[in-house]
């Protein structure tokens, strides 16, 4: 257990020095602080847009900063032959490969706070407000990313260990795109009467097997406030059970792949 | 080792059914709250606002769009708003503004020249509203509105408007101010004493808000006054109006809608131009505030019923262009003075207004469902106290005496064409009297009470109050041309 505190602390120190990283977070910053200048698109809709806007640039952010964070994490450390010296300690592979994830992640949770923080602060200016009962409910929406971006950082880790880490970029770029959409094709082929079944039936094989990112996006109710939603924790509990149960499948799946690659 | 590898994929195969157990349970929560319809938005989308869309900035995109809506309502420019409504409502179906605004600019505001609405949307917005009550079915709103299209613009059906907001008023945050309204829909839908019940049931439920110290609504007592108006009046409605004697079985009673009163309605079209309609008739009924429905559509009109259409006939999907090979106009003949006159010009307006087919039916229709209370007071709601010699009819609305009539025409006297070039179609009730201005002395509306001028038995039971006309001479439609 020390070993992978010890791999995730090492991670997080550098994650947060990376220069890539921190132009990244630093672009999403600077749009969350422009976003009350929005005002002048959006008359009579500027919750909307503001909320709306300011959710999408967290969500954007931390996916860039997720899978630039993840798909480089093991590759460099064969590259530059630190692994080497790692596993030549009492530090099994496995350790090496979670506490490597656990440290990303952790670096990741960290700038999404941050970026929450000054969301809400953005909120509370441009609406006038102080009230915790309006300013808490918008941290749900990140709450919810945090949870989707550790479930990509988890698709690039499991990625990282079989293929080149450009490729990897691509790769998981394009499963999370699949994986945001898939929900409503899946829903509109379910839907629709004129499709044959055994459509309907390979659908239902992909949602089964594709992670499903679009349930992590919870930012409707938070831009359209009135909205009545029965049950809302247990989505969010069973949603983030969902995220950490698929997290869990493919550190086993990247863990075992990483145990027989030669390094 | 390898048994340890066993075990890892072991455990990954058990990981992943419980994966998509969960994902497969979560998903119809998610469909219900969470997703966007995206089935045509990419059509409507540029490719940046598609890409903006896609990126997680889908509801800002709708916020923008709706925004720009905005500037296209100021100049008018309503046909660029419908595609505008469409994808705003599949990016986000929640913006509840956005379906109700979408519903009353689609049923409402496309007009001709002399603002008649363009009847032919309403089966999109009354399925804009549906669609918009679907995906939010939680908040009363979305029931409201369409129960409002039903109970405002269609003026019909109002069974429908009964079921929407019946179910409006299931819903939490309903606004109990719009819970009164749900009694109006009970009367015009003929559920008399459904009303009544319900307005006691809200009256008892106004008390208790009243005597509740903990409620600090400084609306509240002005509320239970009105409920409490509301009630009283309906009950001396139902009284004046004999419809608890006819409902406890008591014998004739010269209540105030006894005896029928025989409204005369006659009529005359005259076609005088390439679609130009002239209308004048009479209706002997004094006091202001008859409006009898005049409707010219193609006599093939899909959903078309007597003095009407089942809007919901066509209502299954928001379709924001309406047939346009079909012709329905709707309008409304004000009686002044026991008469009225009117002119209808369709001409100015092609795509509304197409003729393309080949005949037409000219209706005319009087329901006192939707008559004033000062005229109901005569004729009750179900049109006890009205009759004509020669148009009443009570089959065309089950349990309500209405007026109807109609006239078939041919698109070629419509467009003035071949053998009606030179001579004006023309379509009258054999009973139409030509009546001058003067006829009952001037242009000056006289507003008589009919109740006053019945309230005493009469002998004949079609005998003309004072104040009102005897009708001409009896007999139906008259064939085309015979003027």
């Amino acid at each position: 257990m020390n070993a992978i505190v010890s791999i995730a602390r090492t991670t997080f120190a550098e994650a947060i020095r990376r220069k890539v990283l921190f132009i990244i977070f630093l672009i999403g910053v600077t749009f969350l602080a422009v976003a009350p200048g929005l005002n002048v698109l959006s008359a009579r809709q500027e919750r909307t847009v503001l909320v709306g806007f300011t959710l999408g640039v967290i969500q954007l952010t931390s996916a860039l900063i997720a899978i630039v964070l993840t798909v480089y994490l093991i590759p460099n450390e064969i590259e530059r032959r630190t692994i080497y010296t790692i596993l030549c300690k009492p530090v099994r592979r496995w350790q090496f490969f979670v506490g490597k994830y656990l440290g990303a992640v952790t670096a990741l949770g960290v700038m999404m706070a941050a970026m929450t923080v000054l969301l809400i602060i953005v909120f509370a200016l441009q609406q006038g407000t102080r009230d915790p009962a309006q300013l808490a409910p918008l941290a749900k929406g990140p709450l919810m990313f945090f949870f989707q971006m550790s479930l990509l950082a988890a698709v690039a880790m499991c990625l990282s260990a079989m293929v080149q880490p450009i490729l990897n970029f691509f790769l998981t770029g394009g499963i999370y795109l699949v994986g945001t959409l898939f929900g409503t094709i899946f829903e509109t082929f379910q839907e629709n009467r004129g499709v044959h079944p055994v459509t309907k039936a390979i659908s239902q094989l992909v949602m089964s097997i594709l992670p499903n990112f679009g349930k992590f996006n919870v930012q409707n109710p938070l831009i359209n406030p009135n909205q009545q939603i029965g049950n809302e924790s247990m989505y969010y509990i069973g949603t983030a059970l969902y995220g950490v149960v698929y997290i869990i499948i493919l550190l086993l799946i990247g863990i075992l792949v990483f145990e027989r690659k030669e390094v | 080792m390898k048994k340890s590898r066993s075990s890892i994929v072991a455990a990954v195969i058990g990981l992943f059914v419980v994966q998509a157990g969960l994902g497969l349970a979560l998903q119809p929560i998610w469909a219900k709250n969470y997703m966007p319809k995206q089935k045509g938005v990419a059509a409507g989308l540029n490719p940046d606002q598609l890409l903006a869309a896609l990126a997680g900035f889908r509801e800002m995109v709708a916020g923008i769009l709706w925004v720009r809506a905005d500037s296209f309502f100021e100049n008018g420019n309503y046909d660029a708003i419908l595609p505008i409504i469409r994808i705003v409502t599949l990016l986000d179906p929640h913006q509840l503004d956005v379906y109700a605004t979408g519903m009353w600019h689609i049923g409402y505001n496309f007009t001709d020249l002399q603002q008649r609405s363009d009847r032919r949307y309403l089966p999109s917005a009354i399925a804009l509203g549906s669609e918009g009550a679907k995906n939010n079915p939680d908040t009363y709103e979305m029931f409201f509105e369409t129960g409002w299209i039903w109970h405002h613009k269609i003026e019909d059906g109002y069974d429908r408007a009964v079921k929407w907001w019946d179910e409006a008023n299931t819903k939490k945050d309903i606004l109990p101010a719009r819970r009164n309204l749900l009694a109006s829909a009970y009367i015009r839908n003929g559920q008399i004493e459904k009303a009544m019940d319900y307005y006691a049931g809200l009256l008892a439920e106004a008390n208790k808000r009243v005597a509740d110290k903990t409620d600090t609504d400084p609306m509240s007592s002005s509320m239970r006054d009105t409920i409490e108006r509301n009630l009283d009046n309906h009950m001396i409605r139902m009284s004046q109006r004999g419809w608890m004697a006819k409902t406890k079985g008591h014998g004739p009673i010269p209540y105030d809608t006894e005896p029928p009163f025989d409204v005369g309605f006659s009529v005359k079209v005259t076609v005088t131009d390439a679609k130009k309609l002239e209308f004048e008739g009479t209706w002997n009924v004094l006091p202001v505030g008859t409006r009898i429905r005049v409707i010219l559509r193609d006599a093939d009109y899909p959903h078309a019923i007597a003095g009407g259409v089942d809007w919901d006939g066509d209502a299954e999907s928001v379709n924001l262009d309406p047939p346009t090979n079909t012709t329905y106009m709707q309008d409304q003949l004000y009686v002044r003075n026991r008469r009225f006159t009117k002119k209808i010009d369709m001409s100015a307006d092609p795509t509304m207004y197409p003729f393309n087919k080949d005949k037409y039916l000219l209706e005319f229709y009087y329901s006192p469902r939707n008559a004033p209370p000062h005229i109901q007071d005569k004729f009750s709601w179900d049109g006890q106290g009205l009759t004509d010699k020669n148009f009443l009819n009570t089959e065309i609305r089950p349990g309500v005496r209405v007026i109807y009539t109609s006239f078939e025409i041919s698109r070629d006297e419509i467009l003035r064409r071949g053998e009606w070039a030179d001579k004006a179609p023309v379509r009258m009730t054999s009973n139409f009297k030509k009546q001058g201005l003067n006829a009952i002395g001037s242009d000056v509306i006289n507003s008589e009470s009919l109740r006053s001028s019945t309230s005493a038995p009469k002998p004949a039971p079609t005998g003309p109050p004072p104040g009102m006309v005897p009708p001409s001479r009896p007999s139906g439609p008259v064939a085309p041309g015979s003027n």
